[in-house]
């Protein structure tokens, strides 16, 4: 009797549940995004948008922030088992997606929020042919000096206001057995940011990069040079045989305290304050030789929706709520980057202080602007300042083969 | 009748394995192949392209990354052959001397290279680093601490000795074997005529070892072609320092996935097809020279 009553329970429950979920499956939305990084953060965020939205169920995954990523979006955007929405890089890798016609343009009627963005922003986002947007901004990173407080008290040290402080600065804590300035050039990407760090404001800013756009500068201009030249002139700063010096090794002199200052992407604000907890972190912007420093910035990613998505209405409704106050504020707030939405405030303190730098002194970080050709002339110039950095070529030499580099393609 | 029906149903069962073999190997090839011909738009595929992609890799900026790398290839190749496969003689014929342990011995030689040359590779960093690295404090005192893969002179000739850390129990367990086939009867009629050990290694036991040694050397020769795990492990996809650890693997990787350029299928196609005709042909020469002197 009771065996019966339990066989019939079961039979209840079971012929019940494929029913359920197909009514739920046929009542929600699901819109799949791909990106990469933690996916906590993604669930957390879009979250959110499922609160405000019932019939929506958004379903994140995240691949390793690795070249990989880049195959397997190119991979699911090719075939029909693409995401609806996915993290696009930014500038020229956007490009190959852009002319094999996987993305749909975004415009300011389906997305309002795009109006408002910087142009300079938007421009990572943009086919290059057609001037089209293809995504919609989701980060801004900036460049600058990261530095330990507690490392700067004990040698009585402030945030340098000029050049010739900074150099004091650096050599007293040299004198201290501290390395100044945590730095690798080994892993060659590191150089080109380095070298924007302490000279954007030496070359002056997006006012060189565009007259080099417009072919009437090379970067054979005396005053790039000069400013790359600040590599070889903060040589002395760096730790020793910089050039066989990792990306990993210059991470842990920092956060081990035995180097005060780390040039490198606001990203490294949150590896330090996970992986060195006990250091309190500063950020400053290092002064050019001629005065004030600048502080290069450039879009990290965007949001692209997928030309083939089944659910158009939605992804569009969804990529319109991404370019919101709203989930600029969410993005700022999980990730602790700058969101690229504008007018959004960051709540944490440091952040604050760079978003106040980075409005009255930011540049475009001018690699990016130039990654393009095979190989690009990112990848060239890099190795060209490993080799300035070994003392095989010179700081003029250098900037020789960024000009004829670009040379192929602009 | 039977000979003909059997030799007919013979070929019968190679068809699984043929099916295999080209679903596999051949169309792959055959696509890359195709896919070399075409102009591409990220993966789209755009009108046909005729040599262009060829053309591209003779083009200024792109072969002076190819010649390079090539050449760091051919050294890897001249510094296994010298190291590694020299070493891993050395150890065979002293293994071949040892009475108790040599299993031991010879296992814990071939070790390494059951482990991942991305393990490999990340390990060896940690121990060169010239910050935190063991290598070098213990070499300190010595005055002979070096960046030694942050060093464009020391780079290479440390991604040899890394290789032959890894790899010189292959060699050594090709020749032990080859050793072992070599009668003993051989050695003790030359010492009877009076021969010294040296004479019966390098009149007798040599000789014997040629087949064994071109064995050694045509895997020698694809293996560093073909070489990529570890070096990106230790110089990333540039291949630094200064590209100085830079091979053909590194500049096919970049070319691929890491260049952002429309083009990069049509361009890595080509470059992929290069290297399979250029490892391959060379491949088949260095087997008809070395099977011959043989």
């Amino acid at each position: 009797m009771r065996l019966a009553a339990v066989v019939a329970l079961a039979i209840a429950v079971t012929a019940c549940a494929p029913s359920a979920t197909t009514r739920a499956a046929q009542d929600k939305v699901t819109l799949s995004v791909w990106g990469w990084g933690p996916e906590a953060n993604y669930d957390k965020m879009f979250a959110e948008y499922e609160k405000l939205n019932p019939g929506i169920d958004v379903d994140a995954r995240s691949f390793t922030t690795s070249t990989e990523y880049d195959t397997i979006l190119s991979t699911g955007l090719a075939g029909d088992s693409g995401p609806d929405l996915a993290w696009l890089r930014a500038g020229p890798q956007l490009q190959p997606l852009v002319e094999a016609g996987r993305l749909l343009p975004l415009d300011a009627e389906d997305v309002p929020g795009l109006a408002d963005f910087d142009a300079g922003v938007l421009r990572a986002a943009t086919g290059d042919k057609d001037g089209k947007v293809y995504g919609v901004p989701f980060a801004v990173q900036t460049l600058q000096v990261v530095y330990n407080k507690k490392i700067f008290a004990a040698h009585g040290l402030t945030p340098p206001k000029t050049y010739d402080e900074m150099i004091a600065a650096a050599g007293k804590l040299k004198a201290g057995g501290v390395v100044p300035f945590a730095f690798g050039g080994k892993d060659d990407w590191m150089l080109p940011i380095v070298a924007s760090i302490f000279g954007t404001a030496q070359w002056g800013g997006d006012e060189f990069i565009a007259a080099v756009k417009a072919k009437e500068k090379k970067f054979a201009d005396p005053r790039f040079v000069a400013g790359i030249d600040q590599l070889n002139k903060l040589k002395p700063y760096f730790p020793e045989n910089v050039a066989g010096v990792s990306y990993t090794d210059a991470q842990i002199l920092f956060s081990s305290g035995k180097a005060a200052m780390f040039p490198g992407g606001l990203w490294e604000l949150n590896f330090f304050t996970e992986n060195a907890k006990d250091i309190e972190l500063g950020v400053f912007t290092p002064p050019a030789p001629e005065g004030q420093g600048l502080m290069p910035g450039f879009t990290d990613g965007s949001y692209g929706v997928n030309v083939k998505t089944r659910h158009k209405a939605e992804a569009l409704k969804f990529a319109a709520w991404l370019a919101s106050k709203d989930y600029g504020r969410l993005y700022t707030d999980t990730v602790r980057t700058f969101s690229a939405v504008p007018g959004v405030t960051p709540k944490d303190p440091l952040l604050g202080e760079v978003a106040t730098t980075f409005d009255q002194h930011g540049a475009a970080y001018f690699m990016n602007e130039f990654a393009y050709g095979n190989p690009s002339s990112a990848a060239v110039f890099s190795k060209a300042l490993q080799e300035m950095l070994l003392g095989r070529i010179t700081a003029g030499e250098a900037a020789q083969r960024l000009d004829q580099s670009v040379s192929t393609w602009l | 009748m039977a000979l003909g029906a059997r030799r007919g149903s013979s070929y019968l069962f190679l068809i699984p394995a043929l099916l295999l073999y080209s679903a596999f190997v051949v169309y792959p090839l055959f696509t890359g192949l195709t896919y070399s011909f075409f102009s591409w738009k990220g993966t789209l595929r755009d009108g046909f392209a005729g040599v262009d992609n060829y053309a591209g890799l003779l083009s200024g900026t792109f072969l002076d990354q190819l010649l390079p790398a090539l050449g760091h290839n051919f050294l890897l190749f001249a510094g296994t052959m010298l190291v590694q496969n020299t070493l891993g003689l050395a150890f065979a014929v002293a293994l071949s001397r040892v009475r108790r342990g040599k299993r031991a011995l010879q296992t814990m030689f071939a070790l390494p290279y059951l482990v991942n040359p991305l393990v490999i590779g990340y390990l060896w960093t940690l121990l060169l680093s010239p910050t935190f690295g063991p290598v070098n404090s213990l070499l300190k005192p010595l005055g002979l601490a070096m960046p030694w893969l942050g060093d464009p002179q020391t780079a290479l000739p440390t991604v040899i000795v890394i290789t032959t850390w890894q790899w010189v129990g292959f060699p050594m367990l090709l020749f032990s074997a080859a050793l072992s086939g070599i009668p003993p009867e051989y050695g003790e009629a030359a010492r009877t005529d009076g021969a010294g050990s040296w004479q019966v290694f390098w009149r007798i036991t040599l000789p014997l070892l040629k087949p064994a040694m071109a064995t050694v050397t045509i895997l020698s020769f694809i293996g560093s072609m073909g070489t990529f795990a570890l070096v990106y492990a230790l110089g990333g996809s540039n291949g630094a320092p200064a590209g100085a650890t830079d091979v053909l693997g590194l500049l096919f990787y970049r070319t691929a996935f890491a260049s952002g350029d429309v083009n990069a299928l049509g361009t890595s196609s080509a470059l992929a097809v290069f290297m399979f005709t250029f490892i391959f042909g060379s491949t088949l020469l260095l087997e008809r020279v070395l099977r011959r002197k043989a």
